[in-house]
C-alpha cells in the first residue's frame, strides 16, 4: 500500500507539473504563484463538500455537495484567482519581476489564510475528506486506495494527452513563439498579453484539479502543507524531466519524487536530530538541479518541435 | 505613380527633452521600395517604432489605406497587414526553421485554445497546403535542407535569408526592414536586393531603413532623407547629391560611391 501511496502522490504532482510546464516551459514565465493554486484547489474541495465547521474549528461555506462537484467548482475558483494575479503581473511584467510579484502575491494568500481563522481555520487547516464514496462504491479502505490511484493515474493519461496535443498544435507553437521572441511575436499579429494569459489560466486550471485530488489524497489541508519549498520540487522535477516537453515532464515528477523522495527515506536519520532526513532531501534536490543545469540542461527528454516531411518526396533546394 | 499606401503627417516624438522625432510627413506608395535614410539619431527607427505600434507618438497621423494606426498594439497594426524587421533578425531560436515560416502564415483562427484542443486533425489537413508553400518559400531561400533545424543553429547570414522566408509567407500589403544589410556579406547582399525588390514586384510596399548607400541607391524608387527628427528631402536617389541640406546632414560624406 506504500508504494499505491506514492505513485497516486507523484500522479497528483505529474498533474500539477503538466500545468505549471505550460506556464514556465511553453510561456516562459517564472511563476511562483503555482503551489498556491493546487492549495486553493484543496481548501476549496474540502469546504465545499465536508459540511458545516464544529466550533471551535471555523471556515467558510460548509456545503455537503457531491466531491466531484465540489472539484468542479473548486477549479473555478483557482481559475478566477489565476486570472485576478495573471491580470497583474503578466500584462507588462517579465522575467525576475514577474516572480517576484507572483511570490508577493502567493505570500499574501498564504499569510491571510493563516492568520485569518474564518476563511479556512488558519494554521489548524481543513480535514475531514475521507474516501469520499467509499461505502457508495463498496469498496474496502485498500480498495479504495488502490481505485483512487487509478482514477489519478487516469486523470493524468488525460492530461497528458490533452497537453500533447495542444504542445503540437497552432497554438502551443504560438505560445512557444512569443516565449522565444515577444517582439517579433507581436511584430507576427500575435497579442502577448491574451497569448500569455490563456497558457496561464490553463496550466492554473489544471493545479487546481491537482489540489481537489490532493484533498481526496491526504484528506486534511494545512499551510504547512504547501510552503515555498514544495514547488522548488516541482521545478526540479520539470528540469530534469525536460521543460517544455509534456513526456518529460511527467518521467521528471517520478524521478523526482519516487527517485529522491522516497529513496532518501531510508537513509540513516540519528533519533535526536528528526530534521535531518527532510533537510538532506532539499540538499540534494538544490545538487540535482545545479548538476542538471550543468551537464544537461535540455533535460532527460528535451523539448521537441514537430519534424517536417515532404508528403512526395521531393527535395532539395532549388537555389 | 501608384496609390499611396502609407501616409504619415506631422507625427512628433519626443522622449524627455529630446525631439525624436518633429513634425515628419510622408507617404509610401504601393508597389514601390522607400529608402529612409539618414545620419545616426536622424530618428528614422523612432519612426519606425511608431508606425508598427512600438511606440506611441505625441501627435500627428499615421494612415495605412486610409485606417488610423495610432493608438493600435504592435500586434493590431500587423494584422492590418504591415510587417516588420529589428536591427538584428528576430527568430523563434528553439522553434525550428519550418515553424517560424508556418507562424509567420498567420492562422490565427487556428490558434484559439479550443480549437487547438478538439480540432486537432481538421487542423492538420487544412495546413497541408499551407506547409507546401511554405516548403517552396524555403526552397527559394535556401532553407529548405535546415527546415527541421532549430533556428537558433542557423549562420546570422541564414538568420537573416530566414527573416526574409517569414516576410514572404506572411504576404504583407506593407514592409519595414531596418537595416537588412547590417552585418551582410556581398553576395549575400545581392540575394537580399533582388528579394527587396521581388517584394515591390509583387505589389508590396517597402520601407527600407539603410546606412549603406548603395545597397539604398540601387534597390529604392525613393527616398525619404531624415535629419535631427526632420524630413529634409524626399524623391528619387539620383537628385540628392545636389541638395545641399542632405549633403551637409552627411557632413559632406562622399554620396557618389565609385
Amino acid at each position: 500500500m506504500y508504494w499505491v501511496s506514492i505513485v497516486t502522490e507523484a500522479g497528483v504532482f505529474a498533474i500539477l507539473a503538466l500545468g505549471l510546464d505550460l506556464v514556465w516551459g511553453w510561456c516562459g514565465d517564472f511563476d511562483l504563484a503555482f503551489y498556491g493554486y493546487l492549495a486553493l484547489g484543496s481548501y476549496m474541495t474540502f469546504v465545499l463538500s465536508i459540511g458545516k465547521p464544529t466550533p471551535p474549528v471555523q471556515y467558510i461555506l460548509g456545503w455537503r455537495l457531491p466531491v466531484l462537484l465540489a472539484m468542479v467548482i473548486a477549479d473555478l475558483a483557482v481559475v478566477l484567482l489565476a486570472a485576478i494575479i495573471g491580470a497583474i503581473a503578466l500584462r507588462n511584467l517579465r522575467e525576475i519581476y514577474f516572480a517576484v510579484t507572483t511570490l508577493g502575491a502567493v505570500s499574501a494568500l498564504y499569510l491571510i489564510v493563516e492568520n485569518y481563522t474564518p476563511l479556512f481555520d488558519g494554521y489548524n487547516g481543513v480535514y475531514g475528506l475521507i474516501n469520499p464514496g467509499q461505502a457508495a462504491l463498496n469498496l474496502t479502505y485498500n480498495g479504495y486506495r488502490i481505485l483512487f490511484a487509478v482514477v489519478v493515474l487516469g486523470l493524468l493519461l488525460l492530461a497528458y494527452l490533452l497537453v500533447q496535443r495542444l504542445s503540437r498544435s497552432p497554438f502551443g507553437r504560438m505560445l512557444r513563439a512569443v516565449r522565444d521572441d515577444e517582439r517579433a511575436a507581436a511584430a507576427y499579429g500575435r497579442a502577448v498579453f491574451w497569448a500569455k494569459y490563456r497558457g496561464y489560466l490553463f496550466g492554473a486550471a489544471l493545479a487546481g484539479l491537482a489540489g481537489g485530488l490532493f484533498a481526496i489524497f491526504i484528506s486534511a489541508f494545512n499551510p504547512s502543507a504547501w510552503t515555498p519549498q514544495e514547488l522548488l520540487v516541482i521545478y526540479a522535477a520539470i528540469l530534469v524531466g525536460g521543460r517544455g516537453n509534456p513526456r518529460g515532464v511527467i518521467a521528471g515528477v517520478f524521478v523526482v519524487y519516487i527517485g529522491f523522495i522516497e529513496l532518501t527515506r531510508y537513509l540513516p536519520a540519528p533519533a535526536s536530530r528528526p530534521e535531518f532526513g527532510p533537510g538532506l532531501r532539499q540538499v540534494l534536490i538544490g545538487l540535482l538541479i545545479i548538476l542538471m543545469l550543468r551537464f544537461r540542461p535540455e533535460g532527460i527528454f528535451r523539448e521537441r518541435p514537430g519534424a517536417d516531411h515532404e508528403p512526395k518526396g521531393r527535395a532539395g533546394d532549388t537555389v | 505613380m501608384s496609390t499611396t499606401l502609407l501616409e504619415i503627417e506631422g507625427l512628433t516624438k519626443s522622449f524627455g527633452g529630446l525631439v525624436a522625432v518633429r513634425d515628419c510627413s510622408f507617404t509610401i506608395p504601393g508597389g514601390q521600395v522607400t529608402g529612409l535614410i539618414g545620419p545616426n539619431g536622424a530618428g528614422k527607427s523612432t519612426v519606425v517604432d511608431l508606425v508598427s505600434g512600438f511606440g506611441q507618438p505625441d501627435s500627428g497621423s499615421i494612415r495605412l489605406a486610409g485606417e488610423q494606426l495610432i493608438g493600435r498594439r504592435p500586434d493590431a497594426i500587423s494584422r492590418l497587414g504591415l510587417i516588420r524587421t529589428f536591427q538584428t533578425p528576430r527568430e523563434w531560436p528553439n522553434l525550428t526553421v519550418m515553424d517560424n515560416v508556418m507562424l509567420a502564415r498567420r492562422r490565427f483562427a487556428d490558434e484559439s485554445l479550443w480549437r487547438s484542443a478538439t480540432r486537432a486533425r481538421r487542423i492538420r489537413r487544412s495546413e497541408a497546403a499551407d506547409r507546401a508553400t511554405v516548403r517552396d518559400i524555403l526552397r527559394r531561400f535556401g532553407l529548405y535542407e535546415l527546415r527541421n533545424e532549430r533556428a537558433a543553429r542557423l549562420s546570422g547570414g541564414q538568420k537573416r535569408l530566414l527573416e526574409f522566408a517569414r516576410i514572404a509567407a506572411a504576404e504583407p500589403r506593407l514592409i519595414i526592414l531596418d537595416e537588412p544589410m547590417g552585418g551582410v556579406n556581398p553576395v549575400l547582399g545581392t540575394r537580399i536586393g533582388e528579394a527587396v525588390t521581388q517584394f515591390a514586384a509583387e505589389g508590396r510596399a517597402v520601407i527600407v531603413v539603410e546606412h549603406n548607400l548603395p545597397f539604398i541607391e540601387k534597390t529604392s524608387d525613393q527616398v525619404v532623407v531624415m535629419d535631427l527628427g526632420e524630413v529634409i528631402a524626399t524623391g528619387p536617389f539620383a537628385g540628392l547629391r545636389d541638395n545641399p541640406r542632405v549633403v551637409d546632414a552627411y557632413l559632406g560624406m562622399d554620396m557618389s560611391h565609385e
